[in-house]
């Protein structure tokens, strides 16, 4: 039932109403907090630019993950629970499809609203900002090659990920060694393995080009060295384990220095990591554990492999005269005692790649009218204080608060995301009682087309109905337009 | 969620949840029941996100060490998950991995304080 132009008023009342801006994890974990907690009714109301809800657990996560999505099982049961009114007497809404900022002005939230918690996590880009990067055919950045396999509505019919030719890549290169950067490698590596994807809801047309790939090689680069990567455990195991595939994974020796290890003062996931890779790298029969011996790789030995590389600093991305990537040109760092990276400019090497991703984290941005209400934004969050929003002169803005990935920049998985909404949901509530009086009493967003939480119930329904056509979970819709569509039919 | 069985009579086994405020809760469960299950069924402050999968920390507990050494120990998916736990210590689970069973009658754990105190730079 998507209301178009018809005049709905957001109605305020006097009970304290909040407001949240972005139905990620960090959104709807501050929602699901504020609704079980508050002794007070409240009017609470999540604003999301999509049509549909849960931000980067839909959009990011890996469709070989879906455990991780589970988190969507408590939106769901909360949002369900407050939909109607009950004995809390508690009021919830979600507005899809309205983008804060450009539909709805942060203004008229913040002056209609006992409080704004903004959720709306790094939607950009981190760049290289080196020679090539923008020009070269075959570079693209995690975030669109995510945004792409995980079927997002902007991403998902991507012409510049669509019309590339997949066919004729056997080396690829992914710059960064995070977690979202061995997503990628495993996503890469796998391609062509039917069983880890007939079963999930990855974009069918990513996939159908992907699998034309015939992928040999992923190579991960980082600046630093070993002991500074930034992947876990539960990643880094999971690359590992693809051996069973026939996938090898490869660290050269120069860079597992074991004695330097030791002296790092070793932790307890660094310890578990060392181990990882030194039965890893052993011959099957000669590992020590068993749980290093859960699959014997293929008979016929290993036809592909990932590889981590470290110490090396992108220079250049070079070309050939029809414009596709070459090769990327890098110089060998050294670390400092103080932990710093040093180049060694005169050390360079060109690694040839026929696609390179670069996989910086996702950049976030201040909203356009940050400006004019004086919020600060520093190094690629909100600025604030243990989730509180700090203006320009760095203090509070009362009834103003940041959570998850704008809060910290993008860095933390779920549960963390979870902590620190809960934390800022806590704070929303310890201050609500001393809000100050609004300016304005309602919302007007008799101009937006926007989907309800009943919209998205039905998006979500059709798309398990025609997933379980398929033996799959879900068959996403690949466009805000088809969701609208398929709405308005109904 | 937090679906847990009601126990036969005589075959009651014991199970005591430290809260974050130092509150003490004993309940009698049944052999099989999670201590994720056990704690939702309850409402104690126990999240669950990813439903018991192993796949996100949110059900840390802090074993009394007195029943630690009872329980199987965890396996590298457990570990992998406790790696990312907040106030991770020497006696750390998590919580839908942990079975109630007659070894572990009247065990004991703590919920944890979800204080960071691990820098997490793990999605980037
Ligand atoms: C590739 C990838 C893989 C990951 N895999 C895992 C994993 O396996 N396990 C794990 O625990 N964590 C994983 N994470 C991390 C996890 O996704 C994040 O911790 C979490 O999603 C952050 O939540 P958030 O709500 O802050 O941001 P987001 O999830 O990004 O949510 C922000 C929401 O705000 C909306 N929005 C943006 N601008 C506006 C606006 N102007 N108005 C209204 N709405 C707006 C967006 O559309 C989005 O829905 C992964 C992350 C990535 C990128
Ligand atoms: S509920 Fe997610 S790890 Fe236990």
């Amino acid at each position: 039932m998507l209301k178009t132009s018809v005049g709905i008023r957001l109605l305020s009342t006097s009970r304290k109403s909040v407001s949240v801006v972005g139905s990620g994890p960090s959104g709807f974990y501050t929602v699901c907090r504020l609704l079980s907690k508050s002794k007070e009714p409240l009017d609470v109301t999540l604003w999301e630019r999509l049509p549909v809800p849960f931000g980067l657990s839909r959009y990011g996560v890996a469709p070989d993950h879906p455990e991780v999505k589970n988190c969507e099982d408590t939106f769901s049961r909360c949002a369900k629970e407050f939909q109607t009114r009950n004995a809390s007497g508690h009021t919830f809404r979600f507005f899809g499809n309205v983008d804060i900022g450009k539909d709805i002005k942060l203004e008229q939230l913040l002056n209609s609203q006992d409080a704004v918690v903004l959720s709306y996590g790094c939607g950009g880009d981190h760049k290289l900002n080196i020679p090539g990067e923008d020009t070269a055919n075959g570079v693209f950045t995690s975030r669109e090659v995510v945004s792409w396999y995980n079927g997002h509505p902007s991403f998902a019919r991507n012409e510049k990920l669509s019309s590339f030719n997949w066919s004729r890549v056997k080396k690829v290169g992914i710059i960064g060694n995070g977690n979202v950067a061995l997503d990628l490698a495993r996503v890469l590596l796998s391609n062509q393995i039917g069983e880890v994807w007939a079963q999930t809801d990855i974009n069918p047309l990513a996939l159908e080009k992907l699998r034309t790939a015939p992928i040999e090689e992923v190579k991960l680069i980082a600046r630093r060295d070993f002991l500074h990567s930034k992947f876990t455990n539960k990643e880094f195991r999971e690359l590992w384990e693809l051996e069973r595939f026939g996938i090898r994974g490869v660290i050269r020796p120069e860079f597992l220095d074991l004695h330097e290890i030791d002296e790092a003062n070793t932790d307890r996931v660094l310890k578990r990591r060392v181990e990882m890779i030194t039965e890893y790298m052993l011959p099957f029969d000669q590992r020590t554990k068993k749980n290093y011996k859960k699959h014997r790789p293929p008979k016929d030995g290993f036809n592909k492999q990932w590889e981590m590389d470290y110490l090396k600093t992108p220079l250049m991305i070079n070309s050939d005269a029809e414009g596709n990537l070459k090769s990327l040109t890098v110089c060998a760092n050294k670390m400092t005692p103080d932990n710093r990276v040093e180049r060694l400019s005169n050390q360079t090497q060109d690694y040839e790649f026929d696609v390179l991703i670069t996989s910086l984290g996702y950049g976030s941005n201040p909203l356009d009218e940050f400006k004019s209400l004086n919020i600060g934004f520093v190094k690629n969050h909100v600025a604030n204080k243990q989730g509180a929003v700090l203006n320009t002169e760095n203090e509070v803005i009362p009834g103003l608060y940041a959570a998850g990935w704008i809060r910290k920049g993008s860095s933390g998985v779920i549960a963390s995301t979870m902590a620190d909404a809960f934390e800022v949901a806590d704070a929303v509530l310890r201050e609500l009682p001393t809000s100050q009086p609004r300016k304005q009493s309602t919302i007007d967003v008799s101009n937006c087309s926007f989907t309800t939480w009943n919209d998205w119930l039905k998006l979500d329904a059709e798309e398990r109905r025609r997933g379980q056509e398929q033996g799959k979970p879900r068959d996403k819709f690949l466009s805000a337009s088809e969701m609208l569509e398929f709405l308005n039919k109904k | 969620h937090g679906h847990i069985h009601k126990p036969k009579t005589g075959e009651e086994l014991h199970v005591t949840f430290i809260l974050k405020d130092g509150t003490q809760r004993q309940y009698e469960v049944s052999a099989g029941d999670t201590l994720l299950d056990i704690a939702q069924a309850n409402n104690l402050d126990m999240e669950g996100a990813c439903g018991g999968s192993c796949a996100c920390s949110t059900c840390h507990v802090i074993v009394d060490p007195d029943y630690y050494d009872a329980l199987e120990e965890p396996d590298d998916d457990e570990n992998d998950m406790l790696d990312l736990a907040y106030g991770l210590t020497e006696t750390s689970r998590l919580g839908c991995q942990i079975k109630m069973s007659k070894d572990i009658d009247g065990i004991r754990v703590a919920l944890p304080a979800m204080t960071r105190n691990v820098s997490n730079s793990d999605f980037d």
